[in-house]
């Protein structure tokens, strides 16, 4: 048992300083949060949340990442939220396939971390 | 839904002995009256034009508000009231609301509300807007956002049929407005940012059942092409289309999910027996991935109005490259001096920035010019091929996929967009309502998922560089010879259906809610101006009762300009900066739809 804890908890704990993105001068972010801008980009999300995330026709995701944990925010992706106008986006392979890195690079939008517009892969 | 059956038919048989004639017949008695406004463009040729002489230049400067309404619906309200004898009908956005008005009290005399899913909010691409009502025989027709199409008795609001246009799962709705041509509604469809396959439709107006449907794109028999004898310019003469004309211009199946949708204002020549449309954008906005011409996007067309079989085509703007949508509307004027010569013509204010004049009968190309000194992205159309000649440094298919192409004029909302200009027939001249807007453009590889947008493009919008800083110009054009004659400039892009009468105004909205007149035979003279509760992105429509003439229009910021472009805006520009045209037009405006009245005391 005391073997077993010694092997999990060293995995947690590593798991909670792994960062949720990489980023360097605000437009060079890791393969994953790459990925998460573009599929950010390729489902035009723009059109109801602004380009800068500001809020449009659909709320400001700058606000909503600052509240929503990150349950909350694949419930809204996959199911919607089709009374306010959000669509589901379970029959997406590209967003079903970067929920994480969607999801890490609006945190950094929302940490101000990111800049808004195009991004370069971290080498 | 025995009930429902039951008073459909006696609802046919009761208009079948009632009349005998076409529906057409009944619509163009109606708009040759003045005194109504029986069409959303005033007539079969989409001029915008009435003979109502009452508000002329001399007095226009006393109008005062008669009345207003609320139809209680937030975001862009596009098209204006229809009036037929006391009654005025009027529309909403989403959730497509209607309401008879009668003109005596202004009384609601039946209001109309269909059950739409919400889930069709999300995909219609901008702004949940409705191009309104049309009228026939009795009934009003309704085309929702949902593409159902639906038919009302025009005196107490029942419902007489209903059809489904389309399938909004497949990123399938509807913003255009209905048309009566014959007797038979002909509708269209939007969704050209999800793939959709363009179609125009004609239902039976009496039934709701479907006479005919012509795609955009595909094999001639679901185009409802003749490949003998449907024709179009080549090599400076009109000849046959030849076979599969359009599948030879896409790569694989591409056609099947290529755009080329049609939410635009319609005409019909009666004496023809054609109607008139024009095909939107092919999908997607990144060119790279669909090679070839992607016939017959971006393309006006000539069909007889009672098989649907094309007389002719004419692609304006072959592959392409900036989301050039051709759906604007087709205008019909008779005795246009072309090169001394008077012809009954198709004019067609494109998004490219081009106004095309045609011969209607025959598809001849006769004018192609710049109606905004700002277009850049071709030098000019051949007029031997009928192609633009495109800029190298402005094809953003030449630049490749993840190049951002800046500075391309006009930007993809156009040199105008929807909103219809006007024709004034004693000067034979056009009102044109327009965008000075320019952009940057990054295309980027995009798969397609059914009912998912369909994009490929990153833009940024701004106003037209080196100019007079604003967004629009209300211009007078020459068809025949392709000339701006007169510019008005202003602050925002003008978004707003113009009119004309024959008191001498023509008459336009703005982004910031004014509605304005002006000498229509000096646009620089503007004789009267009042600001409503919202930006204007509706239409001016016109109409008399009890011996008074009106002016009407609907406000209510949204559509493109006002939520698109705008947000646009925010996002910094190289060598602009943040325009801050959004924030600009938040000093001005906020969302909510009215529509004002206007009359003199």
């Amino acid at each position: 048992m005391p073997a077993f804890l010694a092997l999990v908890v060293p995995h947690l704990q590593a798991l909670a300083d792994e960062p949720l993105y990489k980023v360097e001068g605000g437009n060079k972010v890791d393969k994953a949060t790459l990925e998460g801008w573009r599929t950010w980009r390729a489902l035009a999300c723009e059109r109801c949340h602004g380009p800068r995330q500001e809020g449009l026709v659909g709320p400001s995701l700058l606000e909503s990442l600052r509240r929503l944990s990150k349950d909350e925010f694949k419930q809204t992706l996959m199911k919607g939220r089709p009374e306010k106008g959000m669509p589901n986006f379970d029959g997406s392979k590209m967003v079903t396939e970067n929920l994480d890195g969607l999801y890490a690079y609006l945190k950094g939008r929302s940490d101000g971390a990111i800049q808004p517009g195009r991004l370069e892969e971290l080498k | 839904m025995a009930t429902k059956f039951a008073y459909t038919w006696s609802a046919v048989l009761g208009c079948a002995l009632a009349s005998g004639a076409f529906a057409n017949d009944d619509v163009i008695k109606q708009t040759q009256n003045a005194k109504q406004w029986a069409m959303q463009a005033g007539n079969m040729s989409n001029q915008r034009y009435s003979g109502l002489k009452q508000i002329t230049k001399d007095n226009v400067k006393n109008l005062r508000v008669a009345w207003t309404f609320s139809t209680g619906v937030l975001r862009g309200h596009e098209g204006g009231p229809l009036v037929i004898g006391d009654m005025l009908y009027i529309h909403s956005p989403f959730p497509n609301k209607v309401f008879a008005i009668g003109l005596e009290d202004q009384q609601i005399k039946w209001k109309y509300e269909p059950k739409q899913d919400p889930t069709v909010i999300p995909v219609m691409c901008c702004d949940t807007v409705n191009r309104g009502l049309a009228y026939a025989e009795g009934k009003i027709f309704l085309q929702q956002a949902d593409t159902t199409l639906v038919a009302l008795d025009a005196k107490t609001g029942k419902e007489l049929w209903k059809v489904k246009n389309g399938d909004p799962k497949k990123g399938e709705t509807n913003t255009n407005a209905p048309h009566i041509f014959k007797n038979k509604v002909i509708t269209g469809i939007s969704g050209g940012e999800f793939g959709v396959r363009g179609f125009v439709a004609a239902y039976d107006i009496n039934t709701g059942k479907q006479v005919w449907k012509g795609y955009s794109t595909g094999p001639d028999n679901e185009m409802l092409i003749d490949p003998s004898k449907t024709m179009t310019w080549t090599d400076g003469k009109m000849a046959p289309v030849g076979q599969d004309s359009s599948l030879k211009t896409w790569q694989g199946d591409q056609w099947k999910i290529g755009g080329g949708t049609t939410w635009g204002w319609y005409s019909y020549d009666p004496k023809l027996n054609l109607m008139y449309y024009g095909s939107g954008n092919p999908s997607t906005w990144n060119p790279v991935q669909r090679p070839g011409d992607n016939k017959w996007s971006m393309t006006v067309w000539a069909r007889d109005v009672d098989s649907g079989q094309v007389k002719w085509v004419y692609q304006m703007t072959p592959h392409d490259e900036w989301d050039f949508d051709g759906v604007n509307e087709m205008i019909l004027a008779d005795g246009v001096n072309v090169k001394g010569k008077p012809r009954n013509v198709l004019v067609h204010f494109d998004r490219n920035g081009f106004a095309y004049t045609l011969d209607r009968a025959t598809g001849e190309l006769l004018v192609a010019e710049k109606y905004d000194p700002a277009v850049n992205w071709a030098t000019h159309v051949d007029m031997k091929t009928g192609r633009p000649q495109v800029v190298a440094k402005y094809s953003t298919q030449a630049n490749g996929q993840d190049v951002n192409s800046k500075g391309v004029c006009p930007a993809a909302l156009g040199s105008k967009d929807q909103q219809p200009a006007a024709y004034n027939p004693a000067n034979k001249r056009f009102y044109v309502p327009t965008n000075h807007v320019c952009m940057d453009y990054e295309p980027f590889k995009v798969e397609y998922t059914a009912g998912q947008p369909y994009v490929g493009a990153t833009l940024s919008m701004y106003p037209a560089p080196g100019s007079h800083g604003g967004m629009g110009n209300f211009i007078v054009w020459d068809a025949g010879t392709g000339k701006i004659v007169q510019s008005k400039a202003e602050k925002f892009s003008v978004w707003s259906g113009a009119l004309v009468t024959a008191g001498g105004v023509a008459c336009y909205g703005t982004l910031e809610g004014y509605v304005k007149c002006v000498d229509a035979n000096d646009i620089s003279k503007e004789l009267y101006k009042f600001k409503t509760p919202s930006g204007i992105i509706g239409n001016l429509n016109t109409w008399e009762y009890k011996g008074k003439q009106y002016i009407g229009v609907l406000s209510g910021i949204g559509g493109w300009a006002g939520i698109g472009m705008a947000a646009g805006l925010e996002k910094d520009t190289d060598g602009l900066g943040a325009v801050g045209g959004y924030k600009e037009l938040n000093k001005y405006t906020q969302l909510g739809g009215v529509l004002t009245v206007f009359a003199l005391p």
